[in-house]
């Protein structure tokens, strides 16, 4: 492998993998402190995107605009999902709400489909060609993307470390009895936490239909590699979701000279499943304690 | 509604009783007058949808006019509409309920390979005919019984219209990516057995995994081979995808694919200056002849939008209209293997060309033979019952898809 | 009509057949399992490629269950170490691996082309009495899956079973050995799911990796949720409700015609999903289950 082609596919790898690793970081808040993989993520995503495109088709061509009725309408969808659903599953097993889960999925992707129809959308940027340096090639949409998401992720730290709220989401997240007890109101915490996750799905739904295109099986598509960086990172690690999604996505695409185009995808899940084998609580599992 | 046209609820009454009466299918002798029954099995939902409901609606409204013309070898045609949801096991229990429910004697407009090859022992066994528009080539051997029809071709020789266009445009460096599923890998193992035979080599070529955020590493693999085109196996979202970061790489080269990637929906999402030059290949309905400026005057009142997609569609109308000429050729009391056996009779030169069911029924009766030239094509079977389609080369310019020569490729 | 309704029943009691290991997995033991399709498509194509290289159906059948089981060996060692949610996302992703390495592999499973003309037993019985035949083996291959999973409930080893779901800690001071047990269940569970994959291969005669996608894991646990955990009868009658779902729209169809036609599918997922959201909050036992709260 020459440098070039070594530095074209770390930066494939890089763009993949900051794409991964926002929905990666909306699981993760979801699986820290409600403590279950939230599989409805992805077509929470794919409803921002739409939304996204909603606004564009009024004639806005703004894309912060666009991106704010992503985070707002995905904001409120969050909310109504755990107002419908996911509270009244408190104190229920893992497995129910991850059930639960599964069925909001199909339910909000079959209501995309019925309502969007199955036809593709895009998002009228103006493209950019890339610059060219010693056959490295430079997008500069590559930018936006990292500001997006490290900014998306430093805001989801600020919240959870810096903030009176975040701080007792984390309690939350230790352990919810005591965190009653000890005077916190469970239910608006609660609340906090899925506006927050709407938030970030709205951003994620975005930069996905931004850089792909937007149909109703966007999100679903990307939802099991945001698992695996969602586990890998370890639970309620905002910074370990970002950094493994990028670590998988730089892996995925560093391997395809190795193991072609066609297992590369296979790759997130074999690294998962041997870090996990090796540590099962996955890589920056201990940085917060999560039982 | 005329007498002839489909009355759902008499048929769903039919079906319930007469149904446990009869042992298995319809493979034996037609009782005179008995109606021909036509399942239509179509891709309504999944991953075929935007052509299933054309597909249908166009079997009925064929149906139907072969029914106002009186019938075929004194029997009515009757059509029972069916999901195959793309899918091979929902393909399966639609096709026994065709076959064991509703007695048919003939499934038409299977579209996707899985649910043909799922469909076919199922068919074989019973003596049913089926018609299809799927691409995989392994059909046309599977087909024992010689009941298996194809009206579309397949992805391999559409494969090998896009490399001779290639060839005889001088272009000398090839390369191909494929959508990993059947039908992207048959156009592009058809451009490389062509390109193989014409003695040269693809200079690059990738399978990639669909639903990815990015194809930019394996566009980079191909771009290394210095093609000079770039051969799409692929649909709208992927060469959406692709095409558009080959500009932002700056790429210089052309982009050729089938009709139902390179389409007016791509070039909607791209945009005129991202989409110029890009070449599409299709399938090509027989645009100068009279069964296509009728059906495409139907398909415009029945299904709506633009007949030009309606290739597919084409196809299924023609799959009633040349099925009931064989069966007026064999006569009323034939059954399906009879029927099957004179479709090439009633389809291949020699005989006068005949554009509808209507005006060969006429030559059939005085003892001529005809050669019916369809919507879809001139509908000439080979050995293995497919047909040799047209091509068509198209290229946008300026944001429209504009005709640039037919293919006929021997 | 009598044999459509057959074709239905053999599809009902190969999903049936998934849902009893699926439910000796988590109704017995409490793994949770979400790659259960992966074992569903390793059964298939061992079964499918030995019949066409010649071998007769008994060892194709064979094979499915063996290479199911002892796949699931090396899951279940990882699985026992792990999380509830980690396992869960773990064995999805097994599932993944094992559909893309069929899609890749095409030298052995052809691939995304598929493996075509796998052929169906009872041949000299004719058309239809190799229908009926087809269904007696599905009945009476669920009704031996549901005796032997009865029979190891009923056993020293199923109470151990049942112990490790209720309380492992306990168990462990007993001396007894609650890994080996989980092991030795995941595998059995998988080997029927093999066996169901077998017995799919082997009717619909056609498999591309397109049919083992996740979606085939996501409902039996569906089926498994309705029916009720824990209690063998409750999955039988899960998959039955399963299947009435998947083919219904047919009926739908028939009875309204012309409206709702591209939109069906649509229907049908938000009808799965609505089922297994209001199962989960009203009725989370299902129409049977055995009792025990989850």
């Amino acid at each position: 492998m020459n440098a070039a082609l070594f530095f074209n596919l770390l930066l494939n790898g890089v763009i993949e993998g900051l794409i991964i690793g926002l929905a990666a970081l909306a699981l993760n808040l979801v699986f820290a402190v409600a403590r279950f993989p939230n599989t409805a993520t992805g077509d929470i995503m794919t409803v921002g995107a739409y939304a996204g495109i909603a606004v564009q088709g009024l004639g806005i061509s703004s894309t912060v605009l666009q991106m704010l009725a992503a985070v707002v309408v995905c904001m409120a969808l969050c909310v109504v999902l755990y107002r419908l659903v996911f509270r009244r599953l408190q104190g229920r097993s893992m497995l129910a709400v991850l059930l639960a889960s599964i069925g909001l999925a199909f339910i909000i992707r079959a209501a995309v489909f019925l309502i969007a129809g199955p036809e593709q959308r895009v998002f009228q940027i103006p493209l950019q060609r890339a610059i060219d340096i010693g056959g490295v090639a430079l997008q500069p949409s590559m930018l936006w993307l990292a500001v997006t998401a490290f900014g998306c992720m430093a805001v989801v730290f600020a919240v959870l470390f810096l903030t009176p709220i975040g701080r007792r989401m984390r309690a939350v997240a230790d352990n919810r009895a005591l965190a009653r007890t000890s005077g916190i109101d469970v239910d608006r915490v609660m609340v906090a936490l899925w506006l927050l996750t709407g938030a970030v799905c709205g951003v994620a739904g975005m930069v996905l239909g931004i850089n792909t295109v937007v149909m109703p099986e966007n999100g679903w598509n990307i939802l099991l590699p945001a698992f695996a960086a969602a586990v890998l990172g370890g639970v309620g690690s905002p910074v370990g979701a970002i950094v493994a999604g990028l670590a998988l996505g730089i892996v995925q695409e560093l391997s395809t000279p190795f193991v072609g185009f066609t297992y590369k995808i296979a790759l997130s899940f074999v690294a998962l499943i041997v870090i996990l084998a090796i540590r099962p609580r996955g890589l920056f599992g201990a940085a917060v304690k999560v039982r | 509604m005329s007498a002839n046209t489909i009355d759902r609820r008499r048929l769903l009454g039919a079906a319930g009783t007469g149904a446990l009466l009869w042992a298995v299918g319809g493979a034996g002798p037609a009782r005179a007058g008995e109606p021909f029954r036509i399942g239509a099995l179509n891709p309504i939902t999944g991953a075929g949808s935007l052509y299933g409901a054309g597909m249908q609606k166009a079997i009925i409204f064929s149906a139907e006019e072969v029914n106002a013309a009186g019938g075929a070898g004194g029997r009515m045609l009757e059509v029972f509409p069916e999901d195959s949801q793309t899918q091979p096991d929902a393909g399966v229990l639609a096709a026994k309920r065709l076959i064991e429910v509703k007695k048919v004697h003939a499934i038409m407009g299977t579209w996707s390979s899985g649910v043909a090859l799922a469909v076919m022992p199922i068919q074989e066994a019973a003596g049913v005919i089926h018609m299809t528009s799927a691409g995989a080539s392994i059909i046309s051997t599977q087909d024992k019984k010689d009941l298996v029809y194809r009206f579309s071709t397949t992805g391999q020789r559409s494969g090998r219209a896009i490399a001779s266009i290639l060839a005889k445009d001088g272009v000398q460096r090839v390369a191909t990516m494929a959508f990993n599923n059947a039908s992207g890998r048959d156009i592009t193992d058809g451009v490389k057995g062509a390109w193989t035979e014409m003695g040269r080599k693809l200079v690059a070529e990738v399978v990639y995994e669909p639903n990815r955020p990015s194809y930019r590493s394996e566009l980079q693999r191909i771009l290394a081979g210095k093609p000079e085109a770039i051969v799409l196996g692929a649909y709208v979202p992927d060469t959406t995808i692709i095409v558009r970061e080959a500009w932002q790489l700056n790429a210089k080269v052309k982009f050729i694919g089938p009709g139902y990637a390179v389409s007016p929906k791509l070039v909607e999402s791209l945009g005129p200056e991202v989409a110029q030059g890009l070449m599409a290949v299709d399938y090509v309905s027989a645009l100068n002849g009279a069964a296509y400026t009728h059906f495409a005057e139907r398909y415009r009142k029945v299904v709506g939008g633009d007949p030009a997609d309606g290739f597919f569609a084409a196809c299924a109308y023609d799959m009633v209209q040349v099925t009931a000429l064989a069966i007026e050729a064999a006569g009323g009391s034939a059954d399906n293997a009879a029927i099957a056996a004179k479709l090439r009779e009633v389809a291949n030169p020699p005989g006068t060309p005949v554009s509808s069911f209507a005006e060969g029924k006429a030559l059939l009766k005085a003892g001529q033979k005809v050669n019916y030239e369809g919507a879809s094509g001139p509908l000439d079977f080979d050995e293995h019952g497919d047909v040799r389609p047209l091509f068509k080369l198209s290229v946008i310019r300026k944001g429209q898809l504009e005709f640039r020569q037919m293919l006929d490729l021997k | 009509m009598l044999s459509y309704l057959v074709a239905i029943a053999i599809i009902g009691g190969i999903y049936s057949l998934l849902t009893l290991g699926l439910n000796l997995h988590y109704g017995f033991t409490g793994l949770i399992n979400f790659g259960h399709v992966g074992f569903f498509a390793l059964g298939a194509y061992a079964s499918a490629l030995l019949t066409l290289a010649g071998l007769p159906f008994a060892a194709g059948f064979a094979a499915a269950m063996l290479i199911a089981a002892l796949v699931a060996l090396p899951l279940g060692l990882l699985a026992i170490r792990l999380r509830d949610d980690y396992l869960a996302i773990v064995t999805l992703g097994f599932s993944e691996i094992i559909r893309i390495v069929i899609t890749s592999e095409e030298w052995l499973t052809g691939g995304v082309q598929g493996l075509p003309g796998i052929p169906r037993p009872f041949g000299g019985l004719g058309v239809g009495g190799a229908e009926y035949a087809y269904l007696g083996l599905v009945v009476a291959l669920n009704g031996l899956a549901f005796l032997l999973v009865h029979r190891l409930a009923a056993s020293p080893f199923g109470r151990l079973i049942k112990a490790v779901r209720d309380n492992e800690v306990a168990l462990v001071s007993l001396g007894k050995d609650p890994v080996g047990v989980k092991i030795r269940v995941f595998m059995i569970g998988a080997g029927l799911a093999g066996l169901a994959g077998a017995l799919y291969a082997h009717y619909i005669t056609y498999l591309s990796p397109e049919q083992v996608i996740p979606l085939v894991t996501f409902y039996v646990w569906m089926a498994m949720i309705i029916g009720g955990t824990g209690r063998n009868a409750g999955v039988v009658l899960g998959a039955g409700i399963l299947v009435l779902i998947l083919e219904g729209s047919r009926f739908v169809r028939d009875l309204f015609p012309g409206v709702l036609d591209t939109e069906m599918a649509s229907i049908r997922l938000a009808i799965i999903g609505l089922c297994l959201v209001l199962f989960v909050l009203f009725r989370p036992r299902g129409l049977i289950g055995d009792g025990v709260e989850r």
